[in-house]
């Protein structure tokens, strides 16, 4: 075999783009062994070990480069929530990403995305104007120096029809609370926080500057996020980068509001033995796992399922990091095994809080053709369903 | 002694329920003729102690045999003193929790435990402590390295006079050569100061403690409390009187020049880690080929150890030592690179903070094995290592400097093998050697050779897990990385520790009493010279050279040298041996004293002869955990199966006893035997049995041993109804009756 060369000037260019604790790995292995991957079969879950692409980049030498690797990670954060270093694993993935997606090094698959990004200020080729198309008929209020709540729908319920349906039941669940809130519109972008993880750090900065200017002139104080995603951005990299507003994520906006009387599930919904599923970037990013479930226990006649890997050790839907563009053939999707979870545990629907889990479990569950017994929704629409 | 015996049955803890107490009575009373014989229902309360304290004051009773629990319970409240003999019969653990109450079996049992009892004190007298003309308590520290001072230092503190010996103009050691220690105190990332100059000080200003620097012992002969030692310095012979020994030579590092393939003596820029030390102790760092600065470091771990080439074994301390030399190449230019090639990582404990720190500061870890030191062509050097990690051989980038970790080898490793004198008479036993070396540190008059016998790899160290900081020398304690390879934290915690144990010695000794593993016992063994015939096997067997020899081959005890395990009694054919309270005879006529039904009772025998130590307390336990094993057995305990003479052998099958199963300790390289060598000398002689059960025309499955440790009690009634249902196969023994 062909030496690999240590190359430190490699290595120190990894850490400037972000990997500050790369060298902090003692490569014990624990985060091979708990991540998502080890459970599928096939070519990606053969070649990607993440700690040996971390190896590779703390001795700044080729071959984490090669895109099945490099991409593979879809950033679940059950590597980082374990780690004993506290290595930064997902800061390690997107700074190694950077370091080729810098130079140019963008896959063929994500260069449509990054460039809608660029071009609409969202990854869905929705142009700019139709951002807005979902709230026709709804009079959804514009945010006003006088609104309390910005309400920042993300992208992907903007554009996708399926997941529009999560931006207006929230909508008609903010409304049916009386709270004050209300939306900017097409000068909305993207988040980001699935570009930086792709390693695009020029696009990241310029969706950020454009958000936090574009809410900042608006006088925005308080922000609802709909998606976990967007709250996480919000609340971990935004504020270094001037974006500093009091975030919220719809569910623990309705928690409250429930506690408050101004908002009651009172109706009795088709399914009762529902399963709820925690986003990654609601559980262990951003450590929310009690306000989702407290909503859909309150909904009369609900029986609540937990899985087995539920909260913590929940498993990734496999949409994070930019993978909700990954082409992944079936019998190695995550989504699938969540799938088997709920159908083991006899749940007639599976929920979650996240528009990219959503996406990711009705994709798997089509997939195993489960959708006669199996219903994926998102909690919001669980919870319109439930408004008098 | 006259005695007057004095037999107390408790009946508490289910004995009074399960046996036949005043059975046990009349029996003491009728066949031993014991004139006060009393039961009481719970003998260990006061009201108990009391009764038999009365009889003590008011019927002159001198010998108390009490039937209750187990002997290694409650020896703290039946202590009356030590004119008094005690003897104490095990009817609790090993009679009725082991055995069906109210059964016939569990009474004979009961009885002949009894009769054993009963039978042993007659041959008992109180032990008559060893004392000596002019005892030394002073302490003798060998090295006057980190262990040695601290050790010396310790020793002081505690009030002990010590005479420090060091063979260098300067104390200090390897210490004199670091330039910092690893970090000893929180956070833990950055190396402390030499602590020399202080403990050299501290050793100067103590007046307890007396110094020969360029010195050597010539000389050590005698035992604890009288070990005559002799200190050559400059030229003049010092003579001392001491108590114990701490041996704390210290290690030499491994010699690099057998690392030519690691570049070492190729290269001017491949150092060792001593080289290094010293670059930084003098503040001159620099390349050694040109004398430019060192922009690039690489260590690399292991270099000549955990390798069958060279040290099998780890240092154990090689590791930390690179990390702390990084961070001296971090501290003075933080942009430094550097590469550290490990097998393993090894910084347990808080160096984990350490490693953990240098990791941040950028290091390159490296595990693998390193294939090659190549010169770049413009005077660096690269390193080819097979990278564990990625599963690929990797190169590094042209480094500036080259650190060899090289491990440590005991002082006590060099020298030629000793030679033992001419072994014994042809055809007997064949006793394996203790592995000496001739390496000229303690050149003790021993009969057995002039240093410490070595465990593994010329370390001179005991079993550490049973019998931390023992050697194989009463009295003499190693301590530091000659006792094992260590760093500079645990050879300070080791010097303490062997400190103290050398302060036990002195003090234990100057009373007549025996050291770990009997510690305080004040028998020891006496030998009738007249009947000696010169064989040498009690000097040859003894594992801790206790005994030596005169030039007609007489032995020569050394009474404050012995552990009193009994291995010589064992030894000794014609069983000359004995001490106050064991002996061959004694042991002889229990077992001659047990009651051996004819074979028409359909009542088989068999005799347990256990090891006090791990044997009889695994037995204990059985009992302690209600285990169930056969009423046939009749259980002696032996202070080591070493003690074992083969005529008890004899003695047993010739009354009809149907088996003999000895329970011993574990032996071979990771022995557990309390006296290192006896369970592996009873095995050696029980090899020998068969001839006598051939010229008896028995079968030799009559007789077993039984390897078992305090956790292997839950194998016991496995072990001893096996062996039933073996005999049972075998049929009675013809003897029965004879």
């Amino acid at each position: 075999m062909e030496p690999k060369y240590v190359s430190r000037e490699m290595r120190d260019y990894i850490i400037e783009m972000g990997a500050e604790t790369i060298t902090w790995c003692m490569q014990c292995g624990l985060c091979t062994a708990l991540c998502p991957w080890r459970l599928v079969p096939g070519e990606t879950s053969e070649k990607f070990n993440i700690r040996r692409m971390l190896r590779l980049g703390q001795m700044g030498m080729e071959g984490f480069e090669d895109e099945t690797v490099l991409f593979a990670c879809s950033t679940c954060g059950m590597c980082v929530k374990n780690c004993p270093r506290g290595v930064k694993i997902i800061d390690n993935v997107r700074a190694m990403r950077a370091s080729i997606v810098g130079g140019g090094g963008v896959p063929a698959n994500l260069r449509p995305i990054l460039g809608s990004a660029h071009a609409n200020g969202n990854p869905w080729a929705g142009p700019r104007e139709k951002r807005t198309v979902w709230q026709e008929g709804l009079d959804v209020p514009r945010f006003s120096p006088d609104t309390e709540y910005f309400l920042f729908v993300c992208c992907h319920s903007c554009y996708d029809p399926r997941s529009t349906k999560i931006a207006k039941s929230i909508v008609k669940l903010l409304k049916a609370s009386g709270i004050s809130f209300g939306v900017i519109g097409e000068e909305e972008s993207c988040c980001g926080e699935s570009m930086r993880k792709l390693g695009d750090e020029e696009l990241f900065q310029k969706l950020a500057q454009s958000n936090i200017e574009l809410f900042n002139k608006k006088g925005v104080k308080k922000i609802i996020t709909t998606s976990p995603h967007c709250y996480w951005v919000f609340t971990e990299e935004y504020p270094t980068l001037g974006g500093e507003w009091e975030v919220i994520h719809y569910t623990q906006l309705l928690v409250k509001l429930l506690e408050e009387g101004k908002l009651k599930f009172s109706k009795e919904i088709s399914k009762r033995k529902i399963a709820y599923h925690d986003p990654c970037y609601l559980g262990r990013h951003s450590d929310i796992y009690d306000e989702p479930r407290n909503l859909l226990a309150s909904i009369p006649g609900v029986e609540l399922i937990e899985l087995d890997r539920c909260r913590d050790l929940s498993l990734c839907c496999a949409g994070g990091g930019g993978r909700i563009w990954a082409e992944v053939p079936m019998g190695e999707r995550f989504g699938e095994l969540r799938i088997v979870d709920a159908a083991e545990k006899n749940a007639q629907m599976l929920t979650t809080a996240c528009p990219y889990c959503m996406n990711m479990l009705t994709d798997a569950c089509k997939s195993l053709n489960k959708q006669e017994s199996l219903e994926i929704t998102e909690l919001s629409e669980v919870l319109a369903e439930a408004l008098e | 002694m006259e005695k007057k015996i004095g037999f107390y049955v408790c009946s508490g803890c289910g004995i009074g329920e399960a046996l036949d107490v005043n059975a046990l009575l009349d029996l003491a009373n009728s066949e031993f003729q014991v004139p006060l014989c009393r039961s009481h229902e719970c003998l260990c309360q006061t009201e108990g102690v009391d009764l038999i304290k009365s009889d003590i004051e008011k019927e002159g009773v001198n010998t108390v045999v009490i039937a209750a629990c187990s002997p290694r319970v409650m020896y703290d409240v039946f202590d009356f003193g030590l004119d008094k003999v005690v003897e104490r019969i095990n009817l609790r653990e090993q009679v009725v929790w082991s055995h069906p109450a109210g059964d016939e079996d569990t009474q004979m049992l009961a009885e002949d435990q009894v009769r054993m009892g009963l039978t042993k004190v007659k041959e008992i007298e109180p032990p008559d402590p060893f004392q000596a003309e002019e005892m030394s308590k002073d302490i003798l520290v060998v090295g006057g390295g980190l262990a040695g001072m601290t050790a010396a230092r310790e020793a002081a503190r505690a009030g002990y006079g010590v005479v420090l010996v060091e063979k260098e103009p300067e104390l200090g050691g390897y210490l004199r050569t670091v330039y910092k220690l690893p970090p000893e105190n929180p956070p833990y990332e950055t190396p402390e100061e030499n602590p020399l100059e202080k403990l050299v000080k501290e050793i100067r200003e103590d007046n307890r403690i007396k110094i020969y620097t360029s010195g050597r012992v010539t000389s050590i002969a005698g035992g604890p409390c009288l070990f005559d030692v002799k200190i050559s310095q400059n030229g003049t012979e010092i003579a001392e009187r001491v108590g114990a020994i701490v041996l704390a030579t210290g290690v030499i590092p491994y010699d690099a020049s057998k690392l030519e393939n690691l570049g070492y003596g190729k290269y001017a820029d491949v150092v060792t880690m001593v080289q290094v030390e010293e670059m930084f102790k003098a503040g001159d760092v620099k390349r050694p080929s040109n004398g430019a600065p060192v922009s690039s470091v690489a260590f690399i771990l292991c270099a000549g150890s955990r390798d069958p080439e060279h040290l099998p074994y780890c240092s154990s301390s090689c590791c930390v030592e690179a990390l702390k030399q990084a961070s001296y190449f971090k501290e003075i230019n933080p942009d430094v690179t550097v590469y550290i090639f490990y097998k393993d990582i090894r910084a347990v404990g808080n160096y984990e903070l350490f490693y953990k720190k240098l990791q941040k500061d950028g290091l390159f870890f490296v595990r693998g094995n390193v294939t090659s030191v190549d010169d770049d062509g413009s005077g660096g050097l690269i390193i080819s290592a097979e990278d564990f990690l990625t599963q690929a051989p990797i190169t590094s980038e042209s480094v500036d400097l080259v650190v060899l970790a090289t491990g440590m080898v005991p002082t006590t490793a060099f020298g030629e093998p000793y030679r033992q004198p001419q072994a014994g008479q042809e055809g007997e036993v064949e006793i394996p050697a203790d592995a000496i070396l001739v390496s000229n540190i303690l050149n003790l008059q021993y009969r057995q050779g002039p240093e410490i016998p070595a465990l593994k790899y010329g370390f001179p160290d005991s079993h550490f897990i049973c019998f931390p900081y023992e050697s194989r020398r009463t009295g003499i304690y190693p301590a530091g990385s000659v006792r094992a390879p260590m760093d500079y934290a645990r050879a300070v915690d080791d010097a303490v520790g062997a400190a103290l144990k050398a302060i036990q010695c002195v003090e234990l000794t100057s009373k007549g009493m025996a050291v770990h593993p009997r510690a305080g016992d004040m028998s020891y063994p006496q030998f009738f010279m007249q009947r000696c015939t010169q064989c040498k096997r009690c000097t040859e067997e003894c594992p801790f050279g206790a005994i030596n020899e005169d030039e007609k081959a007489n032995p020569l005890p050394n009474p404050t040298r012995c552990r009193r395990c009994g291995v010589c009694m064992g030894a000794c054919p014609e069983r000359i041996i004995s001490f106050k309270n064991y002996s061959v005879g004694m042991i002889g006529n229990m077992i001659k004293a047990i009651n051996v039904p004819d074979e028409y009772e359909e009542k088989p025998r068999i005799l347990v002869l256990a090891c006090e130590n791990d044997a009889y307390p695994a037995l204990d336990m059985a009992g302690l955990r209600r285990l169930q094993y056969n009423a046939w057995v009749r259980i002696i305990p032996l202070r080591c199966l070493g003690s074992m003479n083969i005529v008890w052998i004899a003695d047993a099958l010739s009354k009809g006893i149907d088996g003999i199963i000895l329970l011993g300790c574990r032996h071979g390289d990771d022995y557990q035997c309390h006296f290192i060598k006896g369970s592996e000398l009873a095995n050696i002689r029980m090899s020998k049995i068969k001839e006598t059960l051939d010229r008896l025309a028995l079968e030799s499955d009559r007789v077993r041993v039984e390897e078992v440790s305090i956790a292997d009690y839950y194998k016991l009634p496995q072990i001893l109804d096996g062996f039933a249902e073996r005999l049972a196969e075998l049929g009675p023994n013809p003897y029965k009756g004879f």
